[in-house]
């Protein structure tokens, strides 16, 4: 399968899911608050999905959306006018956004990097149905302490927690930003809220960590965490996998994913 | 954004001709041909706009490695435009035009790797701008797009 940086060449894939679905699926998406208000990126969504929907799919050129989408004209050069490559990115964002606050019931759609012809990934009813409820918020990690070097140290650890977090697909990592969205949003809420704050006496650090469970309010964990600021990376990334380890005993997820009772 | 996208960011910066707001002049040149029903949106002189975009420049590259500062500037950026009447549309050409800025200025030596860092740093700043904007307030009719 061949790209090109300005999109001159893409690839086709095969669809897995049959085009009402598709449909269906793309309707809910164009339909919520995060693309109701973006409607050239609507119209870039629908355009590549109608595309890669035909029989045989079309091929996706960066011209093709150019001209489709943003009104460009036939001589347009995506070489000194990148609009598509812009909005293939923030249009990327969005889709990601969409679905840490809109989990998918059947299928998601996905534009791969450097590509415009969108992928459809089939979701395993195994991952809703009958599966454990692992969605957690995390808010960034608070600094007790006035000094904004330690507020950055909290920053930089949030990313480090939220990263590995989300590197484990069983988990529903939610971040600060996206829980505005849910706040309007009916339907089923984060069950566990993760709450940690640091404290600081030179160049020891103390992280305070709960994790809740929402509904109830009652404590699942709880834990302090200790380290130093001699080297800022390395002690954020020991944290951040001593906390995976720890809040992956503490909701019991069996290697299969499943919750031990 | 990880390490390398932040490294790419500050090294093309570092490439731009310091103090120099021709470079910036080119930014808005360039919007204003991609976009020109965002002209009217700039009521102060272009020279005091362009000294206020390369003000943004430089605290958006001091701030890449605090993020809570980074989102938090960034929504209240995206607050402001959304009381000068900035749509969510209307923030593509400003990135084409930011490339092309790039581009125009820097040549070859603005790599592939330096534009896919700008392209991702784009769209998780226009993303926070947004996330500011659902939270504005509409400002008055006297508001005039004099930041950022």
């Amino acid at each position: 399968m061949a790209s090109g940086r300005n999109g001159a060449k893409v690839g086709i894939y095969p669809l897995s899911l049959n085009t009402a679905v598709v449909n269906h699926h793309l309707d809910q998406a164009l339909n919520s608050p995060l693309f109701r208000n973006a409607e050239r990126q609507s119209r870039f969504l629908r355009f590549v999905v109608d595309a890669a929907l035909q029989s045989p799919p079309a091929t996706i050129k960066e011209f093709d959306i150019a001209v489709a989408v943003y009104d460009r004209r036939t001589d347009y050069d995506p070489r000194t006018d990148p609009i598509v490559r812009v909005e293939a990115a923030r249009l990327r964002a969005r889709l990601r956004e969409y679905y840490e606050v809109t989990p998918p019931e059947n299928m998601r759609i996905d534009i791969p990097k450097g590509r415009y012809v969108p992928q459809f990934i089939p979701v395993e009813a195994k991952a809703v149905q009958g599966a454990p409820d692992l969605s957690i918020l995390v808010p960034p990690i608070r600094s007790l302490s006035p000094d904004p070097d330690d507020q950055n140290f909290c920053d930089g650890l949030t990313e480090e927690v939220v990263h590995k977090l989300a590197q484990d697909q069983r988990l529903r990592v939610i971040t600060q930003s996206a829980a505005a969205w849910l706040e309007h949003r009916e339907g089923p809420k984060p069950r566990y809220l993760l709450e940690a704050s640091l404290r600081r006496a030179g160049a020891e650090i103390r992280l305070t960590l709960h994790l809740m469970e929402l509904t109830g309010g009652s404590t699942q964990f709880s834990n302090i965490y200790q380290g130093t600021t001699s080297d800022i990376f390395a002690t954020q990334e020991r944290l951040a996998d001593e906390i995976r380890g720890d809040l992956s005993t503490a909701l019991r997820i069996g290697a299969g994913g499943e919750r031990i009772h | 954004m990880d390490s390398n996208t932040i490294r790419h960011l500050q090294e093309s910066v570092a490439l731009l001709p310091v103090g120099d707001l021709a470079t910036v002049d080119e930014f808005y040149r360039r919007l204003f041909e991609l976009a020109p029903e965002t002209r009217p949106m700039f009521k102060i002189e272009m020279d005091q706009q362009a000294k206020k975009f390369s003000d943004m420049l430089a605290w958006v590259i001091a701030h890449l490695e605090r993020p809570h500062e980074l989102c938090q500037g960034l929504r209240e950026l995206g607050a402001r435009h959304s009381g000068y009447g900035v749509k969510v549309d209307q923030y593509a050409p400003v990135g084409s035009a930011l490339n092309w800025m790039f581009q125009h200025t820097l040549g070859d030596r603005f790599t592939p790797e330096m534009e896919e860092a700008w392209l991702e740093f784009y769209a998780f700043a226009t993303f926070e701008m947004e996330r500011g904007s659902r939270e504005a307030v509409p400002a008055g009719p006297s508001a005039t797009l004099n930041s950022g």
